[in-house]
């Protein structure tokens, strides 16, 4: 009775380990960047969802086993320095909708979203490096918590794919669609028309507070 | 007592060890848009230009080209591409970096940029675009292990391009100041007599070599060492 229970436990821990040598873990990591852009005349709230701060994707790849992409912490600390850089101040806010008059000392709120990620290994591209794209929905709430702004945005990245370190390649390939992503919002954010008429609302309504 | 005399087993390491080395046959063009020069303190960027395709410059040749610029009689300082991005994010990102020469002037008229290349002394960027790829391979070599021991016969090839182009644009005065390339051919063989004996020929390395050596006479302009002293 004892040999098969010990038995048992043995097969137990083969096939646990048999399961953890098929899972790649990769690590979303790299530098944040400062960006280096005009900064938004508005006092913004933004919200960050939990599912955005600790934000995991997992697939299962018949040749290759699981899969599973830790985004969450570098992409939130991505997006924290790239709002603080482009806006005149920044605050974390509970989830929308917001009570009457909670916003009043706000210009407006921010919520980032993760629509959507996946990646290709070389084994399905058939080319020889890793790429991965990220997309992301911005949405842009006036003071009032009306919807004025929906944007989506797409980042990509690609890695080079050595014999060895695929977890780091397509590490590497996420940060880097991370960074696309970024990129496009701190530029394209401030081109767009709804946030160019929101601006004008912006402004006319610090005038009148002058006057 | 030995088989060779010193001088004779001298004379067939060096004959193998140039046996294994394939040959390559390399080309340098250079064509010059304006007068350049640099100071010690300033310093240049090597940057390789992405694409969402295959042919996409390694790291490895951009390393390979900054190390050798950045050593040897007449160094020139060089800023790391990485940390250069980082400096300019979000301006120099494979989507947003500028394509061309003339775009230069919008760029540094967004705030800061200028500052931040004036800061870090940066005078000439080089963009760097090409890649390495087979061109041809064929022969066969087959491997066989037995009881009795085992052994490869045959021979193998392959046959490798590598054609790299720098564009070189000057900070100071927004424009493009020439283009440099580099083209390099070579065959390598995998000989199988008993053991398989590699005959490796490195296109890419010519081609970095070739690439390096212009690019920095190129950049330094009058202030270049001839080559007798380099």
């Amino acid at each position: 009775m004892i040999k098969l229970r010990y038995c048992i436990q043995g097969i137990a821990v083969f096939v646990t380990l048999l399961l953890v040598g098929c899972t790649t873990s990769v690590n979303v990591e790299g530098t944040i960047p400062t960006p280096l852009v005009q900064k938004i005349p508005a006092n913004i709230g933004v919200h960050y969802s939990n599912e955005f701060k600790t934000f995991q994707y997992k697939e299962v790849m018949r040749d290759t086993g699981t899969w599973k992409i830790n985004l969450g912490s570098q992409n939130l600390g991505f997006f924290q320095k790239l709002l603080t850089t482009m806006f005149n101040s920044i605050e974390e806010v509970p989830e929308p909708p917001f009570k009457l008059g909670e916003m009043q000392h706000l210009d407006g709120v921010i919520v980032p979203r993760i629509v959507k990620y996946g990646f290709l290994t070389p084994s399905i591209s058939g080319l020889n490096f890793y790429s991965a794209s990220i997309q992301y929905q911005i949405l842009l709430y006036n003071r009032g918590g009306e919807v004025i702004g929906d944007w989506n945005i797409v980042g990509y990245g690609k890695s080079e794919a050595g014999i060895f370190g695929a977890d780091d390649a397509l590490g590497e390939a996420s940060m880097l669609a991370i960074r696309d992503g970024g990129a496009r919002i701190a530029i394209e954010l401030s081109t767009q028309p709804e946030v160019i008429e929101w601006l004008g609302t912006l402004r006319s309504r610090g005038d009148q507070k002058l006057k | 007592m030995s088989f060779f005399k010193p001088s004779c087993r001298f004379l067939v390491v060096n004959f193998a060890v140039i046996s294994l080395v394939g040959c390559v046959t390399s080309r340098i063009e250079q064509s010059r848009e304006a007068i350049t020069g640099i100071n010690p303190d300033e310093a240049i960027v090597i940057l390789s230009r992405a694409s969402y395709n295959e042919h996409e410059t390694d790291d490895s040749f951009t390393s390979c080209l900054s190390g050798i610029l950045s050593k040897g009689p007449t160094p020139i300082r060089l800023i790391s591409e990485a940390e250069f991005k980082d400096s300019l994010y979000p301006w120099f990102e494979p989507r947003t970096a500028p394509t061309s020469a003339d775009d230069l002037a919008k760029l540094f008229a967004q705030p800061g940029v200028q500052a931040r290349i004036n800061e870090s002394k940066l005078r000439y960027l080089a963009w760097i675009e090409g890649d390495t790829i087979t061109v041809d391979s064929g022969g066969s070599m087959s491997c066989t292990l037995t009881t009795f021991g085992g052994g490869c016969f045959g021979m193998s090839y392959w046959e490798q391009d590598s054609k790299y182009e720098a564009t070189i644009w000057d900070l100071e005065n927004l424009t493009s100041v020439g283009q440099i390339s580099a083209v390099a051919n070579g065959t390598s063989y995998l000989a199988g007599l008993i053991i398989p004996i590699p005959i490796l020929a490195r296109p890419d390395n010519a081609a970095c070599k070739g690439l390096a050596s212009q690019l920095r006479a190129f950049v330094l302009g009058d202030q270049a060492p001839s080559q007798e002293a380099l």
